[in-house]
């Protein structure tokens, strides 16, 4: 354990790569979600949230929250899980901005080069379409561009680490698979993913494609579901109310065409029997 | 370390919770588990102070160290981040509270909760007993429907008979290859009247008829009618009033909302 420690702080205090991908989300309520992510392979770590331990012995692969937080910024440290406080972080201390009503994915990766930082994601939380679901992928891993492929196809190409793409599909299960960016040979799955109608699933790549330990994980946010635009739930009129003049009006119109189409046909046969 | 709101137990003296696989996402056993949790908060409050820190493991899915395995519960509420409020009543510390947490692995995944699904619908008082078929949305985004008015439709994205919200069942009240259906009887169905619901394990869900409406279908309160959440209720849903020829359409539904018997 204190190996690895050393290694990673060393790694960590080389490049802490840290993007911030905030946008300000739409404010629903006064709080912001916030999700954490570890995605840092072979590192059993604590996550301080504003010095205050706030995930004890996080293991990788593992997600947690979603925290109800004030709309804000938040300093998050994380640290080997043996220290004793926030004070010599392996990886931050980051500052996340939370926007009211916003839902954030903090994850802690390792970047394309395999050195571990922090990305804080905006989870796309606006409705889906009746029927649909919303799958995200989001590239965390040491590794180079990618595509992700579902029936053979590629689906999203040259996804680089720590991007996302966010496909909105009809309800149901993808086989999905990932590859090295313009090939079809797997280095992830094929793995089901289930697409659920209504809700968000956000799939990580994560790990290191050098050493071996590429994986997926998964987070998902429900209700995020809309009603479908109407029930149709007739065609041939023959149910329709006996106070309706629509009907009638409509034989009456059928009615009058048919005499002007008639008075027409007259008028121009006439003519010719001239 | 002073961790007053962290989930660890002492993994020599606190409760076991295994990291079972969970296979419902609705949790029929979440007050067990909240329960559970309020044990384990409780353990970890009285014996209180640090278990030892597990050593890291080598790849992301490698077996985890027994003690941070055993003793960390996962509650079910990580599976149901956008409707489960944290629990920050059971932890006396400053926020944030406790926090759930879960493998992401897709393994892991907990599986949709699965309610059988209704297969047929019967209202006596109008000799009305037709099958149910699970349907999902058309092309134009509307409910997609049997296309014939012998068969009634579930929203299979919605709840069913037994979960909050509104089961709606939906079908045709005419075509012109089917005639009729037995949904043109419906506005007539008096208020108290039975309606029983089976579904495809073979319960039978009574239910009474609440009230009958038309509402103009500018009007209808969709996001209402398709709720997923609240009481348990059933809406049978069909076509009337005026008929567009125009559209093809008519121009009102015949909604019809129907309570569980309690």
């Amino acid at each position: 354990m204190r190996t690895r420690t050393r290694i990673l702080s060393g790694a960590a205090v080389g490049i802490v790569a840290f993007a911030v991908v905030a946008t300000p989300a739409a404010a629903a309520t006064d709080g912001a979600k916030l999700s954490v992510l570890h995605g840092v392979p072979g590192l059993t770590v604590d996550v301080y949230v504003n010095n205050e331990l706030t995930i004890d012995n996080f293991e990788p692969g593992d997600l947690a929250g979603p925290l109800d937080l004030p709309a804000g910024t938040y300093s998050v440290a994380i640290t080997a899980s043996d220290a004793p406080d926030a004070s010599a972080p392996a990886i931050g201390p980051v500052d996340l901005s939370l926007s009211a009503g916003g839902n954030y994915t903090a994850v802690a990766h390792l970047n394309e080069a395999g050195q571990p930082g922090a990305t804080l994601f905006t989870n796309d939380v606006t409705p889906t379409a009746a029927g649909e679901g919303r799958l995200t992928v989001r590239h965390v891993a040491s590794a180079p561009a990618v595509d992700v492929l579902a029936g053979g196809s590629a689906v999203i190409s040259g996804l680089t680490n720590p991007n996302e793409k966010v496909l909105n599909l009809p309800a149901g299960t993808v086989s999905a698979s990932v590859a090295a960016a313009g090939t079809t040979d797997p280095v992830i799955g094929p793995a089901d993913v289930n697409v659920a109608e209504g809700t968000s699933t956000i799939v990580y790549a994560w790990g290191s494609l050098q050493n071996s330990n590429l994986a997926l994980a998964v987070q998902t946010i429900e209700g995020l579901h809309s009603a479908p635009g109407g029930i149709p739930a007739g065609s041939a009129g023959l149910a329709a109310e006996g106070d309706s003049g629509t009907l009638w009006l409509g034989i009456a119109g059928v009615l009058g065409l048919l005499g002007a189409a008639t008075l027409v046909a007259r008028r121009q046969v006439a003519p010719v029997r001239k | 370390m002073p961790t007053p709101a962290a989930l660890d137990a002492d993994p020599t003296a606190g409760p076991v919770v295994p990291r079972s696989p969970r296979t419902s996402r609705r949790a029929p056993g979440l007050r067990a588990t909240r329960a559970l949790r309020g044990a384990v908060l409780l353990g970890s409050l009285v014996l209180s102070g640090c278990a030892p820190a597990p050593a890291g493991t080598d790849g992301p899915r490698a077996p985890a160290p027994a003690a941070s395995a055993t003793a960390t519960p996962q509650p079910d509420a990580a599976a149901t981040p956008a409707t489960e409020p944290t629990p920050t009543a059971e932890a006396p510390a400053p926020a944030p509270a406790a926090v759930p947490r879960r493998d992401a692995s897709p393994e892991a995944q907990p599986a949709a909760a699965v309610l059988p699904p209704p297969v047929r619908l019967r209202v006596p008082d109008v000799q009305l007993d037709m099958p149910v078929l699970a349907m999902g949305v058309d092309d134009d985004g509307a409910m997609a429907l049997p296309s014939d008015t012998a068969d009634a439709g579930w929203y299979r994205f919605g709840p069913a008979p037994g979960a909050a919200g509104t089961t709606v069942v939906a079908a045709h009240v005419d075509s012109l290859v089917h005639g009729l259906g037995a949904f043109a009887r419906l506005r007539d169905v008096p208020a108290g009247a039975s309606v029983t619901v089976t579904t495809a394990d073979g319960t039978d869900h009574e239910y009474r008829v609440d009230r009958v409406e038309r509402i103009s279908k500018t009007e209808v309160p969709l996001d209402l009618l398709f709720d997923r959440s609240g009481p348990e209720r059933l809406v049978l849903v069909t076509c009337g009033g005026e008929f567009d020829r125009g559209t093809g359409h008519y121009l009102d539904n015949v909604v019809v909302t129907v309570l569980p018997v309690p």
